[in-house]
């Protein structure tokens, strides 16, 4: 087990469909206590940086409801934006591209790379790469591409693996961002003073920022009515990718739209608080096309739907696609606090991965998420664009169930084996009354004197195996009325005393 | 190149499929938009928030300058006479000698200024390379606007407040912020762009008067990516200084 949760640990996978189950991804993190420390101390500092200035805002209520209006507007209109968009951004000097799926997101990419005879290509960090899986893609294509974001960088020399979609890298201490800084960069006497290793990774980056022409960004909004693209960011490593070089390609998922330029007012106060507690983040930038003179002359946008389009048709999940990506529901989340990002197989963990995956996997591979949740609501108390998580996961757990209880292989499963036969009992009251009086009968076998049951059978054992169970009393509720109408009140409390 | 046009055309029909045909209510909102007016299609989207502040003007600015400082911004204040007094002053205790400056600050602020005099050396940015800017130690911009609510400087990237990447490079940068510039919150930003529109000629053409670049800086560059420990300066400037002008 430990050889096999150590190569868990440090190679976790992220492709839905290659990763484990939930519940199998998520052992080895809760047997490593430096991962966990390291994770809820992260959490524990942008909670509370978050609670007091989402306090602090008097109309917080108000924007997120203006905010999940104005997403539902957009998705109501999606195509209609999406064309204006790309209108206005053509006509701004702009290219836009569409790509149906993750493959014809990295064609499309890498040839437009090819026609800039790039050999080298400079990233702001972006979830949808990510989710393309585009850097080994373009690594096996003879492109190598750099990661610009301080966190992407400790992870692509580290080659690790993004465990929380803001700070990507908040499962790594000090000392471990020291020990990969120190060998990759050659950098000997490196203190691990998260000062000196920023300063590493400034040094290590300017003259890649100054040397390379071409950048891949994401995007964190579109604006339909100017065509313009907005990143928010802090470092000011996306600066430097959406100033310097000469090409520039935006890759952002069709859900990313906004209609009026005015809706950032909402957007931007949102954001920043929601996601890493602050007012405002450093560098928020926008630009439009091309302009003259400044920054990139030779502009790309990829617009992504890879499964997109089909969470929008469902009336419950289109809900999924207001995100704007702020992780305040894994930060809140009391099963992601415990298991981390890896343990969630994508590069979108917690609560909103636990929706977002098995969606735009079109429920054929992480089926395992929608059941890694507690159900507590936290997610949606936080969620700035109000997506009510918990009612999305209920109804993804009733599309895993169905979908499984239809294949072959499941079909002895004992539980389903139990779930058919409990529907024949419970449909006929004779049925269900020899069943109770079975089952009191079977139950005797189990229970032991002290009126507890502590271990059950096949799978019944995976409940008793963390809890113990009551017996069940000499009488049923049904029997213990008729009883108490003849006038015999009192039975059934006598017996429960005597049991006990 | 079929492909593409077929990959548009799959992506724009699954969503139509998804979206189904316009329902009653947004049929008409719907025709709008597709018609490409977007400027007119909004919605009605409920706007209960804080559009315009209730401060006054001086705890406005007092606000603006706490909120700057929280974020390791460094503040000074002066009268309209004196800002190019203010801004050497400025410039000499930065310990830095090399600056540029986008082409269009108004001449008052170094024509004759004692920067000009006491051997600083400022070159206008017309046209300067990339290897001649990240040769300077600082540089000094107007801006378009101050949100007092978050700290907030906006740059909309004109004569006054240069190409983004006079911004970006040199690791000092100074903000001159005139009181009437700043509001108090980020709608109020907002308000003053569109009322820009409605100075302009093509009013019909909201989006075209809309800025093309916009750049929010609240702060210095910073990152919290090594336990969640702020870091002040990353890539862009890591220092940022504002002169808030009492106008």
């Amino acid at each position: 087990m430990s050889a096999a949760a150590d190569r868990v640990v440090n190679h976790p996978i992220l492709d839905p469909a290659l990763a484990p189950p939930f519940p199998v991804a998520a052992l080895p993190v809760l047997r490593n206590p430096q991962l966990r420390k390291n994770v809820a101390h992260a959490i524990d500092v942008i909670q509370a940086k978050r609670a007091r200035l989402v306090e602090e805002k008097t109309d917080w209520q108000e924007l997120r409801t203006a905010a999940a209006a104005i997403k539902d507007e957009t998705l109501q209109n999606l195509g209609a934006y999406l064309e204006q968009f790309e209108e206005r951004c053509t006509a701004a000097g702009g290219h836009v591209h569409w790509a149906a799926d993750a493959a014809e997101a990295r064609r499309i990419i890498l040839e437009l790379l090819r026609e800039e005879k790039a050999d080298e290509v400079i990233k702001i960090k972006t979830m949808t790469s990510a989710e393309i899986q585009l850097n080994p893609f373009l690594e096996a294509a003879g492109v190598r591409a750099y990661e610009t974001d301080l966190a992407e960088i400790i992870l692509q020399l580290g080659n690790g693996e993004p465990s929380h979609i803001v700070v990507p890298a908040l499962h790594v201490n000090r000392a471990q961002v020291r020990e990969i800084f120190a060998r990759t960069m050659g950098i000997e006497n490196l203190s691990d003073d998260p000062k000196a290793l920023t300063a590493a990774a400034r040094n290590y980056l300017r003259q890649k920022f100054l040397d390379v022409p071409t950048a891949i960004s994401g995007a964190n909004f579109l604006v339909a009515e100017t065509g313009g693209v907005t990143i928010v960011e802090s470092e000011g490593n996306g600066r430097m990718c959406l100033t310097l070089p000469r090409t520039m390609i935006t890759l952002a998922g069709i859900e990313k739209v906004v209609p009026r330029f005015a809706d950032l007012e909402v957007m931007l106060q949102l954001l920043a608080r929601s996601a890493t507690g602050e007012r405002m983040n450093p560098y928020t930038s926008l630009w439009t096309g091309v302009v003259p003179g400044d920054g990139p002359q030779n502009f790309h946008v990829v617009l992504l739907d890879n499964g997109r389009s089909s969470i929008l048709g469902r009336k419950t999940e289109r809900q999924t696609l207001r995100c704007i990506r702020c992780a305040a529901c894994m930060n809140t989340c009391p099963v992601y606090r415990q298991t981390g990002g890896h343990a969630y197989g994508s590069v979108y963990p917690g609560p909103i991965g636990a929706i977002l995956t098995p969606q735009l996997e079109q429920l054929r591979h992480a089926q395992s998420l929608p059941f890694a949740s507690s159900l507590c609501g936290a997610c949606y108390e936080v969620c700035p664009v109000k997506i009510n998580i918990p009612e999305i996961l209920i109804d993804l757990r009733a599309r895993v169930t169905d979908q499984e209880r239809h294949t072959l292989g499941k079909f002895f499963d004992p539980m389903y084996v139990g779930l058919r036969v409990a529907n024949v009992i419970f449909s006929r009251a004779w049925l269900f009354h020899f069943a109770q009086w079975a089952g009191r009968i079977g139950a005797k076998l189990v229970t032991r004197r002290d009126g507890w049951i502590h271990s059950l059978p096949s799978v019944g054992g995976k409940w008793t195996q963390t809890r113990d169970l009551r017996g069940l009393p000499k009488q049923t509720f049904h029997e213990w009325f008729k009883d108490r109408e003849r006038g015999n009140e009192g039975t059934r409390e006598q017996e429960s005393e005597g049991a006990r | 190149m079929s492909a593409v046009a077929d990959s548009r055309k799959k992506v724009l029909d699954a969503i139509r499929r998804a979206t189904g045909p316009a329902t009653a209510g947004s049929a008409e909102r719907n025709s709008v938009s597709t018609a490409g007016k977007g400027a007119e299609v909004h919605l009605d989207v409920a706007s209960d928030y804080v559009r315009q502040g209730k401060m006054t003007a001086s705890a406005r600015q007092e606000r603006f300058v706490e909120r700057l400082r929280e974020y390791d911004a460094e503040v000074v204040e002066c009268e309209p006479e004196g800002l190019a007094a203010a801004i050497a002053a400025q410039l000499a205790a930065s310990g830095r000698r090399r600056f540029v400056a986008p082409p269009g600050i108004p001449a008052e602020w170094y024509v004759d200024a004692a920067w000009k005099i006491e051997g600083f050396e400022c070159t206008l940015d017309h046209g300067l390379t990339t290897e001649e800017i990240e040769q300077a130690e600082g540089v000094v911009t107007a801006c378009f606007c101050g949100v007092a609510d978050s700290g907030t400087i906006v740059l909309h990237h004109g004569p006054a407040e240069g190409r983004r990447v006079i911004t970006l490079l040199p690791d000092w940068h100074l903000c001159v912020v005139h009181r009437s510039q700043v509001v108090e919150t980020l709608p109020e930003y907002f308000d003053r762009c569109a009322n820009r529109d409605q100075r302009s000629e093509n009013r019909d053409q909201g989006a075209e008067a809309l800025p093309k670049l916009v750049t929010w800086i609240s702060g210095p560059s910073a990152t919290a990516d090594i336990e969640m420990t702020r870091i002040k300066g990353v890539h862009g400037p890591r220092f940022l200084n504002v002169i808030l002008v009492r106008d």
